[in-house]
């Protein structure tokens, strides 16, 4: 059965963990008959004197001693399989979660864009803690349900066939009914996953634009779109429970009229003496309990489907390629070229740059300006290798950069963006992220130079303050600087500035102007601009306007030029000169 | 008041959970039971059966064939019966429990548009994102499945213990010790305060490995370009261990109660054993003692389901009344106060007197102490200051996103604490730096300025605010949905549909909390341009880094450290030569700087 293992996304110890499962389940199944097989004893035994026999006290003590005996068995085998399942299943499931996280960290920075962060989320958490269930209350039991009921149902045939089928036909047929609605199921079912998902997003985006809610008195089901979202996954949920509700009640109706079956076959076939009391007492013992087990396999069916559901969005995620490359290959050159250069980022999205061709001259600073939308943050994304080009090629020291390993070319860089991402632990490894081999000097002398210390001195344990979500704590200037600390230890040749937009408090923007001329110092410095004051020594000014290069050259050529780099400079100057009430 | 009740905890607050939708509930309710009673039928005809047989024995053709048969069919009819009561029962709980969530829901969210805002600052978003998904969620469960089976599982054994005991009451005290035996195995497993905390310990690895995971993704952008995947991805991996770590041992430490419980469900029948051999030893009417016998065989195989059931219902509803207890933590936050007899404001001019803040009242750090200022109708005035010297606070104090410590807000004369909420909000119109534009519409984003704006007042503010050329440009002009593939906002654009938004809307007094910090230089003079309509005629306090743009304002407040420091207009403080005249200095010297590095290049090390 190796489609088993890739049917649940197994590993192999997780395999073979699972089959030791079935098999421990199936012992305690089978631990189970072993009380009723001493109870027939005891039945045989009580009728003995109905039927012209005598009854021995002294067996009854015996049985009863057997009795106590097998209880025993039970009791080990039923820990056996305790243990054993969940072991499994969590171990799994563990794995399951370092995997997918391993997996994702590999991926393309473009899966990223398309995929949001609650899907992936989603992926990760619940499918797996689905899976956790699954594996552990669902599939060693159903194996095991099936082999012994089996088993069973060939051993009774032995001693009656039409006894046998009586309390065995039910069987298929109910689970016919729970297969012929699977699909019916599934259509409801992902309707009411879609709708949930959109609540669940409806949910967050409630919660992240609490302010905007509140300032606009939209508070609670004022907020349409979540009390809408909310509405429609009421009603499809219970569209769904009734819907399936009705096929799996229907199948239960249907199974567990073998019992009926059973005792009508029973006694009538009692009544023309055509079988005899004790095996008929024995099946009606069996029936009003083997439907037991199958009942949960028949309620358990749908969430198996539902298991299917998350294992295939888990596969979809595993299915994704990692960027490859070469990951010892040296760079020794900064220079960057892009020869005819085509990039969109969707399939069927429009063309973010065409037909690109431009160098940038290694050591010195190149800056990227333009109208927004004019693909300046995704050339430097490009030359980052966080996607791949369509067309063309994009050299770095004349080595194409598709021919490298994502991460050892990122070596080669610092990125100082707009978007600051901080972590839920303490500044001081906030700021080691740049450099996990950095000693403490090293991580404090970034900081001063990216003038952080001043403010971190003054938190009450300093260094070892705790940040919050996002570092939700600090101010814009401070995080921009802590981005800049890192990129300070990260001491990279190249650096991608993308210049903050943000204006901050003079005094802030003093220090971020100083941290950042301490940054490029030395290095081949790529920057977005946006404030084309600051990149007027720039070495060489690129314009780009709707993904084409529209002019370029130094700052006096280009004003020369007269141009679109006029144009945007002179805006520039008569916006920065306006003020209230002027 | 809510607040006014006695806070119900356990199952007790499961239940008035559930009793809002009290019919469907109360009918739910009384199917199970009816579906509980019904499910005993088959083992009576059983019964009856062993009965007529062992009474025709030794000759079966004594034996009444349509007698039997028809007790035969009783069975039957019993399951179908059983199965059909109990389908209505959920049924009626399903629609009772999607209601129920439904308004939970919408409630939570309500609460949490009312509470101050530092708390969603403290708790963070993924937190009460997983509250509303998962928690609340949970409640479905309990009202649609473990309520009717709450009530079976307490029906069942009731008519079970009267079935045991009505039949030969020896028997059936024999078979109740081994069920109380079996009760208290699990008492040991679910009961005790030490599995509680073991419930929440275990709640709170599922919480840090969910925040983690939100943590990583978000951050893998960041972990990327420093090659540092490894590290975050070992704080995620840390929570996962953490997690099977205390999963496993939490779940193998019920492993011989568990199965302790499931072999003496299975094996009562051990404990009818001496007592049928005591008893039959010294019966006269042998045959009705082994039907007896037989009866009670059959019948404590029952025993084991319906215990089996209870158990279930047990362990579920622990795990919900962790959820909701998370639920409830989040509803006793309190929410602002609000006035007992709501005032209107006299006039628009904004006063602040003497007013005191703090973030953290346990702390004595203070926001804001003593600030005293009037900002008049008609003008402009402007609030600077170095970051984190308060100016932001001063702006989320207008709207009540808190409540001042000392001191009082007046608008018109009028503490803003004495004005209803959604009429002080009504007065107000803001603009943050922080934009956040929610996934719909451009048309809707800009309308909830405004709910009653028909869509030409909407346009005519978009138009104000200089959006309307780039809404055209997107693919479904006003109807294109923000955040769908391929329509991509730069910062300006936002920000000029949350000024949109704050035209179309036209309240009285406008606060401006460094509106313009993300926009984009090339396109700030539209945004400009958007503020003069925006600000015409109104109350304006304005937060402003760029001190350039404010040197025409009315009055110019200095706030530093939290303490009104300077006011005045320009000219006045540059004479003045204080704080302000320094932060003007460094201001012409940053707007002044240009990138230059030295020219030696360096290889890499």
């Amino acid at each position: 059965m190796p489609k088993l293992q890739e049917l649940f996304m197994l590993t192999d110890k997780g395999y073979k963990d699972l089959k030791g499962a079935i098999a421990a389940c199936t012992l305690t199944n089978f631990s189970l008959m072993l009380p009723f097989g001493v109870m027939m004893q005891v039945i045989m035994e009580l009728i003995g004197p109905l039927t012209g026999g005598e009854i021995s006290w002294n067996r009854m003590w015996l049985y009863f001693g057997l009795g106590i005996a097998v209880a025993g068995i039970v009791f080990l085998c039923h820990k056996n399989d305790y243990k054993k399942t969940y072991t499994t299943s969590y171990t799994q499931s563990e794995s399951t979660r370092i995997t997918l996280a391993e997996h994702i960290r590999k991926l393309p920075m473009s899966l990223f864009n398309s995929k949001d962060l609650s899907e992936l989320t989603t992926n990760l958490m619940d499918d797996v803690a689905t899976s956790e269930h699954v594996l552990s209350h669902i599939v060693p039991q159903l194996f095991a349900n099936a082999i012994s009921i089996t088993v069973i149902c060939a051993m009774m045939a032995i001693f009656d066939w039409r006894m046998a089928l009586a309390m065995f036909i039910t069987v298929p047929l109910a689970f016919f009914i729970i297969l012929f609605s699977r699909r019916i199921y599934g259509k409801l079912h992902q309707k009411h996953m879609d709708a949930k998902l959109a609540a669940s997003g409806q949910v967050q985006e409630y919660i992240e634009g609490i302010k905007v809610i509140r300032a606009c008195n939209l508070d609670g089901e004022k907020f349409s779109a979540l009390e809408n979202a909310l509405r429609t996954m009421m009603r499809l949920a219970v569209a769904m429970e009734l819907g399936t509700g009705i096929f799996v009640t229907g199948a239960q109706v249907v199974l567990q009229a073998g019992i009926g079956l059973t005792v009508l076959l029973g006694t009538t076939l009692l009544t023309n003496g055509q079988i005899a009391f004790i095996p008929m007492i024995m099946f009606v013992m069996i029936v009003v309990r083997i439907y037991g087990p199958v009942l949960v396999e028949l309620t358990l069916l749908p969430e198996l489907f539902y298991f299917q559901i998350a294992i295939k969005r888990m596969r979809d995620l595993m299915a994704f390629q990692p960027m490859e490359g070469n990951a010892e290959k040296e760079i020794k050159q900064y220079n960057i070229a892009f020869e005819d250069v085509d990039f969109r980022y969707n399939d069927d999205g429009e063309q973010t740059i065409s037909g690109m061709n431009v160098t940038i001259p290694s050591g010195g600073i190149t800056a990227l300006v333009g109208p927004s939308g004019s693909g300046k943050s995704t050339v430097s994304r490009l030359i980052a290798r966080f996607w791949d080009t369509n067309k063309g090629t994009l050299t770095i020291g004349g080595i194409d950069v598709k021919t490298l390993d994502p991460e050892h070319l990122m070596s080669y860089m610092s990125f100082v963006f707009q978007d600051v991402v901080l972590f839920n632990d303490t500044i001081y490894n906030n700021i080691r992220i740049g450099n996990m081999d950095a000693t403490p000097e090293e991580v404090m002398a970034a900081a001063k130079a990216a003038c952080c210390d001043e403010f971190v001195q003054k938190l009450p344990v300093g260094y070892d303050t705790m940040l919050g979500e996002n570092g939700s704590t600090l101010s814009g200037g401070e995080r921009q600087r802590l981005s800049i600390a890192r990129a300070l230890l990260k001491d990279a040749p190249i650096v991608l500035l993308d210049e903050a937009t943000a204006s901050l408090d003079p005094e802030n923007e003093a220090l971020i102007q100083r941290a950042i001329s301490t940054l490029i110092e030395g290095k081949t410095v790529i920057v977005i601009a946006h404030r084309l004051r600051t990149i007027t020594g720039a070495e060489k000014i690129i314009v780009l306007d709707k993904g084409r290069v529209a002019e370029q050259g130094t700052h006096q050529e280009l004003i020369r030029q007269n141009g679109l780099y006029h144009k945007l400079f002179t805006i520039q100057q008569e916006s920065l000169g306006w003020s209230v009430g002027a | 008041m809510k607040s006014e009740q006695k806070k119900k905890t356990g199952t007790a607050r499961l239940l008035q959970l559930a009793a809002t939708k009290k019919p469907l509930v109360i009918g739910s309710l009384i199917l199970s039971a009816l579906a509980s009673i019904v499910s005993f039928v088959p083992y009576i005809a059983i019964y009856l059966i062993v009965g007529e047989i062992l009474g025709a024995l030794p000759d079966m053709a004594n034996l009444n064939s349509t007698l039997t048969i028809q007790y035969g069919w009783l069975a039957f009819g019993g399951v179908v019966g059983n199965i059909l009561l109990y389908w209505g029962a959920l049924v009626c709980s399903h629609l009772a429990a999607f209601g129920t969530l439904y308004e939970l829901k919408v409630n939570f969210a309500t609460h949490l548009a009312k509470v101050p805002l530092g708390f969603h600052v403290m708790v963070g978003s993924g937190k009460l994102r997983k509250i509303t998904d998962e928690n609340i969620e949970k409640v479905e469960g309990f009202i649609a499945h473990q309520l009717p089976d709450l009530v079976g599982a307490f029906v069942a054994p009731v008519v079970m213990v009267i079935i045991l005991v009505a039949v030969d009451w020896r028997f059936g005290l024999a078979a109740l010790l081994g069920v109380l035996l079996a009760f208290f195995m699990q008492f040991s497993i679910y009961g005790n305060e030490g599995s509680k905390a073991m419930m929440a310990k275990y709640q709170k690895s599922i919480e840090e490995m969910n925040n983690a995971s939100v943590e990583y993704i978000r951050g893998i952008s960041v972990v990327k370009a420093f090659k540092q995947t490894v590290y975050s991805f070992r704080r995620l991996h840390d929570t996962i261990k953490a997690y099977t770590a205390m999963v496993i041992p939490y779940t193998l430490s019920w492993e011989n109660s568990f199965s302790g419980f499931t072999t003496l469900v299975n094996n009562i029948y051990l404990f009818i054993l001496p007592v049928a051999i005591w008893v039959g030893m010294k019966t006269t009417d042998y045959a009705s003692f082994a039907s007896t016998v037989i009866f009670y065989l059959i019948f404590v195989q029952s025993i084991a389901t319906i215990l089996m059931r209870i158990m279930y219902v047990n362990g579920n509803a622990m795990r919900i009344i962790g959820g909701v207890e998370a639920m409830d933590q989040v509803l006793a936050e309190p929410e602002l106060i609000q006035p007992a007899q709501p005032q209107a404001a006299g006039s628009h001019d904004v006063s602040f007197r003497e007013v005191t803040f703090s973030y953290d009242k346990a702390k004595e750090t203070e926001a804001l102490s003593g600030v005293s200022f009037r900002a008049k109708r008609g003008e402009i005035t402007a609030i600077v200051g170095p970051s984190g010297g308060g100016k932001s606070t001063i702006a989320h104090l207008i709207p009540r996103f808190f409540d001042v410590t000392a001191g009082e807000i007046a608008i018109g004369g009028v503490d803003i604490r004495q004005m209803d909420t959604h009429y002080l909000m009504d007065q107000v119109s803001f603009v943050f730096q922080d934009v956040f534009l929610f996934k719909q519409s451009v048309m809707d984003n800009i309308r909830m300025g405004n709910q009653n704006a028909n869509d030409e007042q909407v346009i005519e503010a978009a138009k104000a605010a200089q959006c309307h050329d780039f809404i055209m440009k997107l693919p479904k002009g006003y109807q294109t949905v923000i955040g769908t593939r391929g329509v991509h906002l730069s910062g300006g654009e936002k920000q000029r549909i949350a000024i949109a938004r704050a035209i179309v809307k036209d309240a009285p007094i406008v606060v401006l909390d460094e509106a313009t910090a993300f926009a984009d230089p090339e396109n700030e003079h539209l945004i400009q341009k958007a503020f003069e309509k925006l600000m015409r005629n109104k109350t304006v306090v304005m937060i402003a880094h760029r001190l350039s743009t404010v040197r025409g304002a009315n009055n110019i407040i200095v706030v530093e450290g939290g303490r009104v420091t300077e006011q005045g207009t320009h000219d006045e403080l540059i004479q003045k030569g204080g704080k302000y005249h320094t932060m003007w200095q460094t201001y012409t010297e940053t707007a002044s700087w240009s990138m230059a590095n030295k020219k030696e290049v360096r290889t890499h090390a």
